[in-house]
């Protein structure tokens, strides 16, 4: 059973486009709790895609810092890579000081505003690249910082994902509509996190790691297939 | 949700799956990608299902930019058979439809129709029915729409409207001829008819708690199209005729026509006032599970008209009855049937019951014959069975018309032949039934077989220890071995038998008579074995109503005065009690439920009775009845309802015969995300 803290515990921290009022008394997992504490490096982006049975595919970004632009042939490629007619590093989304905010090399607008040199993003609000690529941006959990980035043009990465995670602090998987990624059949939350630089889940529901049990907290190694009762999913650490 | 294969799994040489999409009507769906990274969806089929191959096949090559694109069929190491096919990412149809629930706005709706017409007049140009039109085979991609599952489509050359074996449609789309076995390309304009509606306003115009409900309403309520603006309610109910030949013929005219009127209108026109929302709510999503508990069409007509209502009564009252108290009053039952020297009683009052019933249908027979023929005309059943097995949750299928070229010309009143598929029990209507007919693998029947017959060595053993424990009828271990080695050559007997034949149908006597010799066998098996343990003679046969009594038929001597079983009597004791039920229904994987306590008590009863027809030991016979009962429920495989795959139903008498009858196109089940 993985540790659970009472939240009124926690040092709570005001942030745009994520509420401070939490629930008083609410149950979070610690993983939550310590890695809302958690300092993000500033190291490159760890980059990882998770094939999730029954839901679908999502691109997960660990970092704090998330270029966007078209795909090269070369190392220094954007970090979101969107099959499109924009600029190999047209826009760069920052998450600081619990705010995220984005800074444009090449035309960009936020919900319709023109961003000259940095913008403050709020949950809601639609980028738009060179006019055409256009990108939701919410943050749907109050529990967390991270972003998730949907696709509101057919522009896609070259690999047909559901949508992008930009985490920079944990990554929720559950049941809910207002977890990053909603599994309606999935009977509880598991949360996924960065620590040490690798990534790591915890829940409280039994699950196996390539067919072994495992406790409740753990790191996910490339290709490991997480399973449990009524969920399957596969994560791969892209670069 | 389980799927089979995990990610990583090459089933297909060239591709590697990645994720399961879903669990679809005749399969499971993957998204794969192949070696050099080119995204499909691969469908497995379940049960290497021929008839949906063959349909896949004739659609393998058809090329339209609104259907999806199936790239090929291939076989794995196992045998199995994939579909693979052009995988669509984008939103569907049905999620739009989710997202809008005060339904979709004009502009989208003219859009998806245009996409969904002429993918399906590329189909109706080609001969061929979709059938199975509904929100969840639409997908989009990019902005394309696609129609998908056309795996369920017919053939509609003029000479074969009427001759297909098979309905298919999710039954809020359904139209009224479905009902009949009329499959048109009038049924797809009906389902469009309906999509629209629910495109409009967010609602099916007919909805309800069950299929019947909903089947009744296509058949015979008008559609409540008060949501749907005023000046398109003309064009829809013309595509929402009950009467196929009054309806709009194609789905082109109702495309020209509905567009047509939606220009005309302004967008102050289109602001829908939301309607209120039935009590019973549509199932947030597509899965069998949460679709209405399908029923039998002719149920619609014959709800209150069949069946004693006392038995109904009893039933009602019996299935209301929670789990725990049907184990206590079963128990009880068994108890004093056998403890109580109730058997006795019971074999002679039901002797006396059978010889008056058997009187009564002689006497019916002699007088009452002519009243029977007036009122049901024999051409009625024969030329349209009427019936729709239940295929699918929310969709329905109906079995194959003998006089393939006869036009239907509309309703008619329709007998039930198989009700007891849509039967409601225990409040819930049996979809998938041991009468069901479909398509097993061999190694899956294999392997159910041997699980059964494995697991079975448990059940005798604690079925005999509880016989033991309980009644005074086995005195020593010994009985209690020979009690358990024939109820288990019973239960093997049985379960062999009724597993070999398990998804087909055929002659019900036929299947009677056959379990019958088998009962013959074990009889004769029982009655030596008593010789080798050596306990003939013993006071577990005696069967004191019989010392004295000398029956003899032929040359057989069924009872030869000494009060103890003759072989003869072993013999046609087993024989007579499996021929008697229909064992099958307690050994089929598709039963209403593993362990049926009812059944057990019934086939208690009648061993009872069968043993006190043959001067068997009473006691020792029903409590052999309930023992082989027992023990074939508890071993014999069991699916439970939610996971029986409609799939491997094929709705025909013979399976044989349906697969040579149908003239199937392919069925592509594109991949969408959810």
């Amino acid at each position: 059973m993985p540790q659970f803290i009472k939240h009124s515990n926690l040092r709570t921290r005001s942030r745009v486009g994520v509420p401070s009022a939490w629930a008083p008394g609410r149950i979070l997992p610690a993983a939550v709790a310590t890695l809302r504490d958690l300092v993000v490096s500033n190291s490159p982006v760890k980059s990882y895609i998770m094939w999730i049975d029954g839901v679908g595919a999502w691109q997960l970004y660990a970092g704090s810092s998330f270029s966007i632009g078209a795909p090269t042939f070369e190392s220094s490629s954007a970090d979101v890579t969107l099959l499109a007619n924009i600029s190999r590093r047209h826009a760069t989304l920052h998450y600081e000081s619990d705010h995220w905010r984005v800074t444009a090399d090449h035309l960009t607008t936020v919900s319709g505003r023109t961003v000259d040199s940095a913008v403050g993003l709020r949950s809601g609000d639609q980028l738009c690249l060179a006019d055409r690529v256009k990108l939701g941006f919410r943050v749907p959990s109050k529990l967390s910082s991270s972003a998730v980035i949907d696709f509101e043009s057919n522009h896609r990465p070259a690999h047909t994902v559901d949508g992008i995670i930009l985490m920079v602090d944990h990554c929720l998987l559950g049941p809910r509509c207002d977890q990053h990624i909603c599994c309606p059949d999935w009977p509880d939350i598991v949360v996924l996190y960065v620590q040490h630089g690798s990534l790591y889940c915890r829940s409280s529901l039994p699950l196996n790691v390539d067919g072994k049990l495992v406790s409740a907290s753990f790191p996910l190694k490339h290709g490991a297939v997480v399973d449990g009762e009524g969920l399957r999913f596969r994560i791969e650490e892209i670069r | 949700m389980k799927f089979t294969f995990v990610p990583e799994a090459s089933p297909l040489e060239g591709y590697t799956i990645k994720r399961a999409i879903h669990r679809g009507g005749f399969g499971e769906v993957y998204y794969a990608l192949s070696d050099s990274g080119k995204e499909v969806a691969l469908k497995l089929l379940n049960n290497n299902l021929q008839v949906e191959l063959r349909g896949v096949s004739q659609c393998l090559n058809l090329k339209h930019q609104n259907l999806v694109t199936i790239f090929d069929i291939r076989e794995d190491r196992d045998g199995d058979h994939w579909i693979v096919m052009e995988y669509i990412g984008g939103r569907g149809l049905f999620d739009e439809l989710q997202r809008h629930p005060n339904g979709i706005p004009i502009e989208e709706t003219l859009q998806w129709l245009s996409g969904i017409t002429a993918g399906l007049s590329f189909l109706h140009d080609r001969g061929i029915v979709h059938r199975d039109l509904k929100p969840a085979n639409v997908f989009r991609d990019q902005d394309t729409v696609k129609v998908g599952d056309v795996g369920l489509s017919k053939y509609i050359s003029e000479s074969r409207r009427s001759a297909q074996t098979q309905s298919v449609g999710t039954v809020y789309y359904m139209a009224p001829e479905v009902c009949h076995g009329r499959y048109g390309r009038e049924v797809d304009v009906y389902a469009l008819g309906i999509i629209l509606v629910e495109m409009l306003t967010g609602q099916v115009p007919f909805d309800g708690e069950t299929t019947a409900e909903i089947l009744m309403k296509h058949m015979t309520a008008e559609p409540d199209l008060s949501a749907v603006p005023e000046q398109l309610r003309e064009v829809i109910s013309a595509a929402l005729e009950k009467d196929p030949n009054q309806r709009i013929q194609d789905v082109e005219e109702l495309e020209h026509r509905f567009r047509d009127v939606a220009n005309a209108m302004g967008p102050s026109d289109f602001s829908i006032p939301p309607r209120k929302r039935p009590a019973s709510k549509r199932p947030p999503r597509p899965e069998p599970a949460s679709q209405p508990k399908p029923r039998v069409a002719s149920d619609l007509g014959n709800q209150s008209k069949h069946g004693p209502e006392t038995t109904a009564v009893v039933t009602e009252y019996w299935n209301k009855l929670p789990v725990p108290v049907k184990w206590i009053v079963g128990g009880v039952v068994v108890v004093m049937v056998l403890e109580t020297g109730l058997v006795r009683h019971l074999t002679s009052g039901a002797s006396l019951g059978i010889s008056v019933y058997l009187g009564y249908l002689l006497a019916r027979h002699f007088f009452g014959s002519k009243t029977t023929v007036q009122s049901e005309p024999a051409s009625s059943s024969q030329v349209r069975p009427p019936v729709a097995a239940v295929q699918e949750p929310g969709t329905v299928s109906v079995p194959p018309v003998t006089t393939p070229h006869q036009e239907q010309p509309g309703p008619v009143p329709q007998k039930p032949q198989r009700h007891r598929l849509g039967r409601k029990l225990g409040g819930k209507a049996v979809c998938l039934n041991p009468a069901t007919p479909r398509v097993i693998s061999k190694r899956h029947r294999f392997s159910d077989l041997t699980n059964s017959l494995s697991i079975s060595l448990t059940a005798t053993f604690l079925v005999t220890l509880g016989v033991y424990m309980t009644t005074s009828l086995l005195p020593q271990v010994v009985h209690a071995v020979y009690f358990g080695s024939v109820t288990m050559m019973g239960a093997w007997a049985l379960m062999i038998l009724c597993k070999i034949r398990e998804g087909h149908t055929g002659d019900v006597m036929i299947r009677r008579l056959t379990q019958g010799m088998l009962g013959l066998g074990i009889g004769f098996l029982a009655a030596g074995l008593q010789y080798y343990l050596m306990l003939s003679g013993d006071p577990l046969f005696e069967a004191p109503k019989s010392i004295g009594a000398s029956w003899v038929i032929g040359r057989v001597h069924i009872a030869d005065g000494t009060g103890y079983p003759t072989m003869a009597a072993f013999m046609s004791f087993f024989g007579v009690l499996f021929a008697a039920r229909r064992w099958w229904w307690q050994t089929d994987s598709f039963r209403t439920s593993r362990f049926r306590i009812s059944s057990t008590l019934f086939t208690l009863l009648v061993g009872a009775v069968v043993a006190g027809i043959l001067h068997f030991p009473g006691t020792l016979g029903a409590t052999w009845a309930l023992a082989i009962s027992a023990v074939v429920q508890l071993s014999a495989g069991w699916t439970p309802p939610e996971e029986r795959l409609p799939q491997q139903e094929i709705p025909s008498t013979n399976v044989s015969e349906a697969m040579a009858a149908n003239m199937q196109s392919g069925e592509q089940v594109p991949a969408a995300s959810t």
